[in-house]
Formats: C-alpha cells, structure tokens, sequence
C-alpha cells in the first residue's frame, strides 16, 4: 500500500485528550470506589480483593491520561489529496480510511468547550453513508482544510 | 369538479373513512387504560355502561366530523413541476416537493382501504430518514393512483418510443408453494418465540397459576414428560406463527421492472406496492439462511439510499429462489449487480484466527457451565459442554471456508458468514469509502481487515473482509479507488450519486 499520510494533528490534541480522559475516568473512578466500599464493608472481603476494581480503574486511567494520548498522536495522520481524503488512526487497531471527494457531500467544522481553550477544532466531513473526522487541528488550519475539501468536492463534481 | 383556478384535487371520498377511523383509533387508544381503570374500580353498573356508550357515540360523531372536514381541506395535485400537498383543518399546511426530488411513488392498501377499493398513496423523497413518508394521501382510486404515478414518475422519464408504454414487465411471481417454503425456513422462529413469551405472559394474568398446575399435575406426574410433550408443541407453534407472519408480508410477491424502476407487490391483507428506483440501489444482498442453503434457496435485498421506508421488510427483492437462478433474476431487474465470479478465497494462515473466533463463544459456555455444575450442584456435569467446543470449532472453520473476495467489472463481490451466507455485490462507483484495518496479531500474520461502506436508508452500510492477506487489502483499496482506471465502460467518470 502507499505511503502514510503526510499531516499530523496538532500537538496540543495530546492535552487535550488527556484532559478529556481524565474527566471521563472520573464517573468511573466513582463506580469502582462504591463498588470498592461495598465489598469491604457489606461483603467483607480481604483488603486486597477489595481494592481491586479501584486498583484496575486507576492502571487504566493511568493508561488513557499518560500513555494512550502519546500513541494516538503518532499514529494519527491525514493527507487531503486532490481526488481522496487519507486517514490513518488507532493505537492497537490500526486503520487506514480513504473517502474519495466526489462521495463526500458536506463539510463542518466543530469546536467543542475544551478544544476552544486550546484553539482546536474537529473537521467532519459526511458521504451518504455517515461521517469522518479529522480531529484536533489547530482551528486556522481546521478551517483551511474544511474550505479545502469544499472547494476539491466542487472541482470533483464539475469533472 | 373543481373550477378552472385550482388545479389540485380531492381525495377520494373513502378518506373521510379512513380518517375518521384513524382519529377513533388514537382516540380510544389513548383513553384505553384510564377506561379499563375506570371500569374496573366502579364495576359495572347501568351508570357505566351507560356513561361509556355515550362517549362511544360522541366519539364517532366527532370523529366522523372531523374525517370529513379533514377530506375537504385536503388537495393535491402536481403543478409546476412539483407535487403539491395541501392540508390540515385548524393549522392549514401546504407541502410542495419538486418532481425531480420524489423518490418513489408507493401504494399500501390495508383492509379498509381494500374494502372501498382505494389506495394509500406514498409520496417518498431521497432525504426522508426512516418513519413517516414524506406526503402520504390516505384514498385514491385506482384511476388516480396511476395517473398521479403517471405524471410524477413519467416526468422523470425520457419519452421513449412506444415500447415504454408497453407497462411493466413481471419478472418473477412468488408461487404459494415458495411462499410456504419462505415461510417455513424463515429462521424468524426466535422472533415467534419471544411474541409467544409475551402472549403466554398476557395469558397468565387471565389463567390462575392453579389452574395450570393443575393441567400440568394430571397431565402428567413426571417433570420431564411435561417439559417433552410442551417444547415440541411450542416450536412448533412458533414455527407456524413464523409461517404466518411470511405469509401476510409475502403472500403473492411480484417483482416487475419499468425502464429504470423495479416495481414490488406484496402483502395478503395489507396490500403493498413498491418503487424501487434501480439507480439508487447501492447493493444487492444473496442471503443464504442456514435452513435454506441446504435446499440451494437464496433470498435477494437491496441496499437503497435514502429509501424513506423502515428497513426491513421494504429492502426485500425476492424473498425466495433458488440459488442458480439468482444471476437469471439479476440480469434481467438489476443488470448492473448480476456477476458470479469465482472468489479468491482467504490465506491459510487465517484458518486459525476463524477457529479460534469460533471457539470463543464455545469455549466461555463450556466454562460457564462448568463453573455453576461446580459451585451450584457440586458435581462435574457441566464437562460435556466441552464437547462444544469442537462444534463451534467447525463453525469457524466453516466461516472461513465461506469468506472471500472478488473484483470483476468494477463490482466488488464480498462473501462472508455470521450464520446465513451472504453474497453482497456493490459497483464501485457507490463505494463511499474503503478502509484497512490491522491488529497487531494480524500484523504478525500479514493479515488485514478490509471494509467498505455504501449509503442504506439514512446511514450506511458495512461490507468487510475479515483476514484477508495485507497485500491483498491494499491492493483492494487502490484498485477500488477512483483513480485506477476504468476496467470497463459501466463506470460514468464524473458522475456523482449523491440522493438528492
């Protein structure tokens, strides 16, 4: 297969993700520590047995805050070439997705609340059969690839 | 009938029919459970009775009011080069949608509208997500129906010659025999089942529990006997249930085609008709079920863009046939998806990734009852169910031997199993976009996952590859890609499908 994609996404997607992460460990923090509390006091299981969901939660936030935002980075690229977009992502099933332009139907940009303090945005672009992202770029750049796939999606059409 | 200056018209009277009829529907089912509550706290004395059919009464006047004025407010009609719908008694609503936006023009003809001989006319448009369609004219007569159909589709229509005119030409007629067969190797025994767990649970509120038991004690004294004698007799209740439920949705299936458009007619007491445009069919789907491979039967759907119907029943194209005359039927409804090729089958080195896939589901059944023989009655019964495992084994090494892939025309051809055998065939010009997807256990196999998408309905639908050789998914994804050239002339360059 050709070569990986040439863009990589904005470095500050790593604090980002790992902030989004991080909060989306919380409900879960919260579970496993109720569910920590009931084994010890109602259950009364051996201490060690009673830390355990605790004890994989924090290994797995561990994992999503400090060690997933890294792997993902390096492998997430894109390319918008004249006739398809390129993507490559994941970081232990590795894809690699290709959307010609003249399937691509409309392009947005979005900013969510935390992307927006950091001057990030997402780019969705939608075929008939649902939609692909290009996240977290920096929002000028964001912007300059959205208005990019619209006018190669045009150029495509008029073909 | 009506004057020079309107050139929509009127339903046909039955509307008013039906309208008021759908009005007391809703009507009573909203006001069901509070009635039901209602009688059962008061008992029934003449006040009741009497309070009831009087709101039985004033319920139809109204609602036989209220059909009328709703028949006088509603016009329709295709004016300007756009269908017209106009309605509503109180909020008065007008809907225009251009002709070259109109879908499909669909009729569905339920029992009371067979009673006065009219037909539910749909008008469907590309962007309609599932649920409701996009006009819908509740009585036409059969002369209006086709003129209305006339004069939406054939604007469409290049005028051609007088070939045109000839009508639709029926491809193929569901026998009753095949209709039986469909029903009975359905394989929607499961769905049966649970309506039945359902009824029998309804049923249990009206039957005492000691009255059951006292069936089941004198039927028989022994646990087993009863548990013999009440399976069989409930599959097969369900099974004919299963043949039922085919039966209404199937009864007298014909698939015609018109020019560019296939025709569908189905349906015992709801009668139901169709459009199919066959430009935007994205996909053509040879299902093999379990029950049906075995007697070389397949069943046809279609992938459809933005086809305003609920999915299911509506993307069948024929719901039975065998297996070799499939590429017959294609050739003559939808040529562009009638190819056969050879597939290039799986690498060896994936056998083992489908068995162990296979195995899985086995392997955590067999622990699982282990687990509960040993804690639950202390005893080993539960190590036969590791004669499973090789079972499910042989599933996955059956799901391996069924995969493969096959390029020939610009069409991919992608095969696979989950437990029906499924045959999708799509023209490259409706792939919207084709993925590779690698594991780290596949990197080390030189496996890859390919998948592919084409729009269905709303959203899309996925075609995948499971473990074909890496080489080969990334050949696959740059030989479908628009770039390479064309192999043969079906593929218009330029041409953009997107359902507008």
């Amino acid at each position: 297969m050709r070569d990986e994609p040439s863009e990589r996404l904005d470095p500050r997607a790593k604090v980002v993700w790992r902030i989004s992460g991080a909060l989306n460990m919380l409900p879960l923090l919260a579970g496993a520590g109720f569910g920590s509390f009931v084994l010890l006091r109602w259950v009364e299981t051996s201490l060690f047995i009673g830390i355990l969901p605790v004890l994989g939660v924090l290994v797995l936030a561990v994992f999503s805050v400090f060690v997933a935002p890294g792997l993902r980075w390096r492998r997430w690229r894109y390319e918008i070439r004249p006739d398809e977009v390129d993507l490559q992502r994941g970081v232990w099933w590795v894809s690699r997705t290709l959307v010609p332009l003249a399937r691509i139907q409309h392009v947005d940009t979005r900013q969510g609340p935390l992307q927006r303090r950091y001057g990030l945005s997402t780019v969705v672009f939608h075929t008939a059969a649902g939609p692909n992202q290009i996240p977290e770029l920096s929002t000028p750049i964001a912007a300059e690839a959205r208005d990019r796939i619209a006018a190669l999606t045009r150029e495509q059409d008029e073909l | 009938m009506n004057s020079e200056a309107d050139p929509l018209s009127r339903l046909h009277p039955a509307a008013m029919v039906i309208n008021a009829l759908k009005s007391i529907r809703r009507l009573v089912s909203a006001s069901a459970l509070p009635g039901i509550v209602v009688l059962f706290s008061q008992g029934l004395s003449p006040l009741t009775i009497a309070l009831v059919l009087l709101g039985a009464v004033v319920l139809v006047v109204l609602a036989a009011v209220w059909g009328f004025l709703s028949w006088r407010a509603t016009t329709y009609g295709v004016v300007g080069g756009a269908f017209r719908l106009r309605q509503g008694v109180l909020q008065k609503n007008e809907r225009t949608i251009p002709l070259e936006h109109v879908q499909s023009v669909d009729t569905v003809q339920g029992i009371v509208q067979r009673i006065f001989g009219v037909y539910e006319v749909r008008v469907e448009t590309a962007g309609g997500g599932s649920g409701e369609p996009d006009a819908s004219l509740p009585a036409l007569g059969r002369g209006a129906t086709e003129a209305l159909r006339r004069e939406i589709e054939g604007s469409r229509r290049e005028p051609v010659g007088t070939e045109e005119e000839a009508g639709p030409e029926i491809l193929r007629r569901l026998s009753v025999r095949d209709l039986l067969i469909a029903g009975a190797t359905s394989g929607q025994i499961g769905i049966a089942l649970s309506l039945l767990a359902v009824g029998s649970q309804v049923f249990d509120e009206f039957l005492s529990e000691a009255f059951f038991r006292d069936l089941v004690e004198r039927l028989a004294p022994n646990a087993l006997v009863v548990v013999l004698i009440l399976v069989p007799v409930v599959a097969l209740f369900a099974w004919l249930l299963a043949i039922a439920g085919t039966v209404l949705a199937h009864f007298g299936f014909t698939l015609s085609r018109d020019g560019d458009f296939l025709y569908i007619k189905r349906g015992l007491l709801e009668r139901r008709e169709a459009t199919i445009p066959l430009g935007r069919i994205q996909a053509v789907r040879i299902s093999e079920g379990v029950l049906r491979q075995p007697f070389g039967l397949a069943s046809l759907r279609v992938e459809s863009a933005g086809y305003g119907e609920d999915a299911g029943v509506s993307a069948v194209m024929f719901p039975l046939l065998p297996r070799d005359e499939v590429q017959m039927l294609l050739r003559e409804a939808a040529p562009e998806f009638a190819v056969d090729p050879p597939l290039v089958p799986l690498p060896r080195r994936a056998l083992r990734r489908y068995v162990f896939r296979g195995c899985v589901p086995g392997l955590i059944l067999a622990a699982a009852a282990i687990l509960v023989s040993y804690l639950v009655f202390d005893a080993a019964f539960g190590l036969p169910a590791l004669l499973l495992v090789p079972l499910f084994a042989l599933y996955g090494w059956q799901r391996f031997r069924d995969a493969g892939w096959a390029l020939e025309d610009d069409r991919l051809v992608v095969r696979s199993r989950s437990l029906a055998r499924v045959t999708v065939v799509a023209p490259r010009r409706r792939l919207q976009s084709r993925s590779v997807f690698q594991s780290p256990f596949q990197r080390r196999l030189r496996l890859a996952t390919f998948g592919t998408e084409v729009a269905s309905g709303a959203g899309g639908s996925a075609l995948e590859v499971t473990d074909l050789g890496s080489d080969d998914a990334g050949r696959l994804v740059e030989m479908l890609s628009a770039r390479t050239p064309f192999r043969t002339g079906s593929e218009e360059p330029g041409r953009r499908d997107h359902p507008a």
